[in-house]
This record gives C-alpha cells, structure tokens and sequence, in this order.
C-alpha cells in the first residue's frame, strides 16, 4: 500500500507520547483505589435503599401497632360490658329471691300461721 | 497476549471471593496497553487517565455482563475504546470551532503539551487523526501504531474484516491527503 508507505517514510511509527515518570509504576494501585471507592459507595447505596425501606415500612408497623392496642381495648371494654350487664340481672334475680321471701312472710302473717304450724303441717303430710 | 493468565483471570472474575483479586490482577496486566490505545484516541495524558479510570470503573460495575465469551483483553479493550470515542465526542459538542481552528488547534495543543515528546511533523500527523471519523480513527490508530491483527481487531470492534479493511485503507489515503495539502 503506497499511501501507507509514504506516510511511515514520513512520518515513522514511534510513539510520541509521555507519561509522568513512574505513572505506570502507580496506575494499579490508583485505579483499584477507586475500584475500591466505587465498591464501598455500592454498599452504602445498597444499605441506603435497605433503610429507606425500613423508613417507609415504618407507618406500618406503627399502625399495626395502634390496631392491636385499639383492638385489645375494645375487647376489653365488651367484656366489662357484659359483665355490667350480668351484674344487674343477678341483682335483680336476689331481689325476686327477697321480693318471694318477703311475701311469703306476708302470706304466713295474713293466713295466721307461724313457722312451728308450717313445720307441723309439712311433718303430718309425710 | 498470554492465554494462560487470559484463562486465569476469567476463573478469578467469575468467582465473587475472588473477583477482586482477579480484577487487580487484569488491571496490572493490561492498563498499560489499554492507556496507549486510549492516549492515541484522547491524546492529552490527563485525560487519558481520566478515561482509562472511567473505563475500568465500567468494567468493574459491569462485571456481570461479562459471561468469559470473549478474551478478557478484547472486552476490557472494547469498553476503553467506546469510553474514549465518547469523550471525544463531548468535547466536540462543548467547543464548536470551525474546521480550520479545529485543525490547528489540536496541533497547537500537542505542540504545548509537556507529555508530547514529538516533532511538528508528529503533531501533525495526530491532527489528521483526529479529524478521521470515529471508525476510521480507531482503526487507524490500532492497525498503524500497535499494528492490531484485523481478525483481533474485528472481535474487539464487533465489525467484518473487510469493512475493516477498507476503513483502515480510507483512513490512510485521507491522512497522506492531508499531508501532500499542507505541502
């Protein structure tokens, strides 16, 4: 190739460029140094989207945390409910135990009876 | 190129306890090689350090895209090559200049340069390189200078030989042009 030729014959092949002296001597090292560099930001990066995770996941676990509470006070408050509303219905079973006591003392009394007639009228029965 | 330390680094690579050491051990063996292609591409030094860090950085986050198809020298290459055709690129779009100031500016520039060790003619040369399409440019300076085998060069760059061929042949003949122009 007659171009090719014309231009090594005028210009060569040598190279001519330069490094600073012992460039070559410390390109390793500065290049694995920001390989280096480059890994760690990865890692604070991976960190960085764990956390923010974590911080966006955060609303929820306290809102789960209210519904438990929420929920442990309402079952709590139905079950004292219930036990106000059992409470009367005793009270009021005692009252018509006393109320059936009282009138029978009523009826003994409007009858003329006292307990040793009752007694005596129960025994001759059996 | 040595295929048993091509063979060894990929073993270390595709292993994560090992993937460091076998990272450190491709950037010892081949960032010498791989500066000179970029250099030729970006032609100060600082940048070419720049890019050639930027590249390996690349290589290293994109470490999982490497399935050991290829030679290790071939993939890390092609990332250098593409991340040096970028950076020029930018720097085209950040200063519009006419072609004129273009070409005299680049030869200035080298002439200036304290890591540019040539003579004008040198300076020149390296002005009409930098006016060659992308293409043309980084086959020229891989066939001329580091004197690239096509068949290699074909895997690097992921075109036909033939289309290589040709680009390599068109840069030349644009280059001499330019030299009998400025006769």
């Amino acid at each position: 190739m007659e171009e090719e030729k014309f231009l090594i014959e005028r210009v060569g092949k040598q190279n001519p460029f330069k490094v600073p002296e012992g460039y070559f001597d410390t390109l390793t090292s500065q290049i694995m140094a920001k390989v280096d560099a480059e890994k760690d930001a990865q890692i604070v990066e991976i960190r960085k989207v764990k956390k923010a995770k974590s911080v966006w996941l955060r609303p929820l676990l306290y809102a789960a945390a209210c519904g438990c509470v929420l929920f442990v006070s309402v079952a709590s408050y139905l079950s004292h409910e219930d036990q106000s509303i059992a409470a009367p219905a005793e009270s009021t079973v005692a009252s018509v135990q006393t109320m059936d006591y009282y009138s029978f003392d009523e009826a003994a009394d409007y009858v003329m009876i006292d307990n040793q007639d009752i007694y005596a009228c129960l025994s001759s029965e059996y | 190129m040595d295929k048993n330390n091509d063979q060894q680094i990929k073993q270390l690579l595709s292993n994560p306890d090992t993937q460091r050491k076998g990272f450190e051990l491709m950037v010892r063996q081949y960032s010498e090689q791989l500066y000179w292609q970029v250099r030729r591409i970006v032609l100060t030094h600082e940048d070419s350090n720049d890019v050639l860090q930027n590249a390996f950085i690349k290589a290293w986050n994109g470490l999982s895209s490497f399935h050991g198809d290829s030679q290790v020298l071939t993939w890390v290459s092609r990332i250098a090559i593409n991340e040096s055709l970028d950076f020029v690129r930018r720097q085209k779009n950040m200063t519009i200049v006419s072609t004129d100031e273009e070409e005299s500016c680049v030869a200035n520039t080298l002439m200036a340069d304290d890591y540019f060790d040539g003579d004008e003619t040198e300076a020149q040369l390296q002005q009409a390189i930098s006016l060659l399409p992308d293409v043309q440019r980084t086959v020229f300076t891989l066939r001329y200078y580091d004197e690239m085998k096509y068949s290699e060069m074909s895997q690097l760059l992921k075109t036909s030989e033939g289309s290589l061929k040709a680009s390599y042949h068109i840069a030349v003949k644009k280059i001499s042009e330019f030299f009998k122009s400025h006769d």
